[in-house]
């Protein structure tokens, strides 16, 4: 991809410029969710909106994850994977309902299959809303817990 | 009566399996198998068949819980085969015993199939990976290095979507067959509608198959251009990667304007369309529907000079015609090994005059031919989306066209492939559900594909079909 391609895509995205301090590692479970999510979270991390220029990164372990970001409602079969995974993150961590599935609005399916929201689950203490939230408001969420400065509660 | 009038044949148990495969070898599609509880302590077992634009559904009756298996015969209805057995217990004798597929037995000895030999080990991985990426579970049998066979776990994310919706009206059950997978949204909510609209008599004007196809093929290309870009990312060619990425985020942005979601989220109703985006939008959306099409060609043959990628891609992960004819497989991955079948030219509900599919430039079957496959039906899809974002027209409701017959049968070319959808009603309530996705078809092409290669050509094999994991699991 072309430099000049890159500053275009950055421009349609419309950020503003990476804040001056501060990191946090990410690691994404799926607990159930329409993969939707998991497009914009992947789009978020993309060439538009590149996360990791404000100091956010997706890592591939829970082992060096601060922030356990969950999408879906919680289903049956993925209660125990999800739970192990927050288990192995180190402390101080937090976990992030991210979509509407996840925040437990307006779940779909068989009362069978679901668990009931994450909060049910996990301690969360961020929230993203949306179905699914688009790029530029995952980024802007994740941008927030940065900007507060600790790793702290923040969202409604 | 039009073309695509629903016939219903009830067989002897002993029979059903012939005649199921006989309709197929006659030149129908197998568009899946569902077991239900008949209401009197047995079950039924239907099959459905599509003969071009005709569908046929076959039905009969599970005598002490078992009907004659169809896997020697249609390898294609296997993973049907393990869900019916899982979800309502009924047997198809001769290809016991059934592995559990939707059903998540914790001894892996009960789900695996056994693979020995000497150095042969395991492999697991899953059902959380490492990147951004869907839950679901591998089972690789390997020695060193080489895979000798890969068991597919899915379900996960199993979430009952279908078995809610029983009870439900039409148009509630529109939202639960969206949740089921947000990159085939448009085609699996389509197939559902149709299936509504088929066995309530209606049929849409169209006006109303223009813009469902308008909507189908605005979700091809966002698609496409992400499954290039996944391969890229599978061969580590970041700048493809990326490349593809903005191209499938500008389409999106096209979607959003278009029909007002990212995702196309609530373009499809029941019976009738919705209110199409102002002219300007439109417009704007037609030049920018273009733009990106001469980007990703132009990206694309970048790729294809690329010596790394070519290298990776080419020979990798092969398929002959005969195995995506023996596994039924559907779609861009099918048509990649050989010329296959496009719902497209049979759709009789949706708007594809003179429509014919694109060929494979070499089908050699391998990642390269499959990625290779969606490049070339870039084209064609963007001239569809240039032609029908001209149309002004605001789409009126589906008529009534014959008397509802209570069970609807509904097909499309999704994406992944044709993803059909069949409907029962009773009482204007759903009284059965089952949505059968291009990914479900085609999950044991990827398994199959594997054998023989090494474990880190996974991912790229794996990328080169990039099924859906949410429209399998429901
Ligand atoms: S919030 Fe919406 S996009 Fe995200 S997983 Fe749920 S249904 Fe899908």
């Amino acid at each position: 991809m072309l430099i000049k391609d890159l500053a275009a895509a950055r421009r349609r995205a419309g950020l503003p410029r990476p804040g001056r301090r501060g990191s946090l590692a990410l690691r994404h479970v799926d607990a159930g969710s329409c993969n939707g999510c998991e497009h914009e979270l992947q789009s978020a991390a993309g060439p538009a909106y590149d996360l990791s220029r404000f100091g956010l990164h997706i890592v591939a372990s829970p082992r060096h994850a601060d922030i356990l970001l969950v999408t879906g409602s919680v289903t049956r079969r993925m209660l125990e994977p999800l739970r192990a995974a927050h288990a192995a993150m180190p402390e101080p961590r937090l976990v992030a309902a991210l979509g509407d599935c996840a925040l437990g609005c307006g779940l779909l399916g068989h009362a069978d299959e679901l668990v009931g929201p994450l909060e049910q689950v996990l301690p969360v203490s961020i929230r993203i809303p949306g179905c699914p939230p688009s790029p530029e408001e995952i980024a802007a969420a994740l941008r927030g817990v940065i900007a507060s400065g600790r790793p702290g509660p923040t969202g409604g | 009566m039009g073309e695509d009038a629903l016939r219903l044949e009830e067989v002897a148990p002993a029979a059903f399996a012939a005649r199921v495969a006989a309709a197929v070898e006659a030149g129908g599609r197998f568009g899946g198998l569902d077991a239900r509880p008949d209401g009197a302590g047995g079950h039924r077992v239907r099959a459905l068949v599509i003969a071009g634009a005709a569908p046929l559904l076959v039905a009969t009756a599970a005598r002490q819980g078992s009907v004659p298996g169809l896997r020697a015969m249609l390898g294609a209805a296997d993973w049907d085969q393990r869900e019916a057995h899982d979800r309502c217990g009924v047997r198809f004798a001769g290809d016991e015993p059934h592995r559990p597929l939707v059903a998540h037995p914790a001894d892996p000895v009960a789900w695996t199939t056994p693979v020995s030999g000497e150095d042969v080990h395991q492999v697991a991985v899953g059902p959380i990976h490492a990147g951004v990426i869907e839950s679901g579970h591998f089972r690789f049998h390997v020695v060193g290095e080489r895979i000798l066979h890969v068991d597919v776990r899915l379900f996960y994310k199993h979430r009952g979507l279908e078995r809610a919706a029983v009870g439900c009206r039409p148009d509630e059950g529109l939202a639960l067959v969206r949740r089921a997978c947000a990159a085939c949204a448009v085609a699996n909510q389509v197939a559902y509608a149709q299936a509504c609209e088929a066995a309530l008599g209606l049929t849409p004007e169209p006006a109303l198959r223009r813009q469902r196809t308008l909507m189908l093929e605005l979700e091809r290309l966002y698609n496409h251009l992400n499954d290039i870009g996944q391969a890229c990312a599978g061969i580590g060619l970041a700048a493809g990667a990326m490349e593809f990425a903005d191209l499938k985020d500008r389409m999106q942005r096209v979607n959003r304007a278009v029909g007002g979601h990212r995702f196309l989220f609530g373009t499809v109703a029941v019976g009738a369309g919705v209110a199409p985006a102002d002219r300007a939008a439109r417009a704007a959306a037609r030049a920018e529907v273009l733009a990106v099409r001469d980007q990703a060609l132009r990206a694309w043959r970048e790729i294809l000079f690329n010596p790394g990628a070519r290298q990776r891609m080419r020979g990798t992960g092969r398929l002959g015609a005969d195995a995506v004819a023996r596994m039924g497989l559907v779609g861009p991955a099918a048509r990649a090994s050989g010329p296959a079948h496009d719902a497209r030219t049979v759709s009789p509900r949706l708007w594809y005059p003179g429509f014919s599919p694109a060929l494979a430039p070499e089908a050699t079957g391998d990642v390269a031919a499959r990625i290779e496959m969606r490049a070339a039906e870039i084209p064609p899809a963007t001239e569809i989306v240039a032609d029908l974002l001209a149309d002004d027209a605001a789409p009126a409701p589906a008529r009534a066209a014959t008397a509802p017959g209570g069970v609807g049968v509904g097909w499309v070319e999704s994406p992944r492939g044709e993803t059909t959808c069949v409907v029962d009603l009773r009482s204007g309530r759903i009284a059965g559900l089952r949505l059968r996705t291009g990914s479900f078809a085609n999950w044991p092409g990827v398994a199959a594909a594997a054998v023989g290669e090494i474990l880190p050509d996974f991912p790229l094999i794996n990328k080169s079909f990039e099924l859906c994991y949410a429209c399998v699991d429901r």
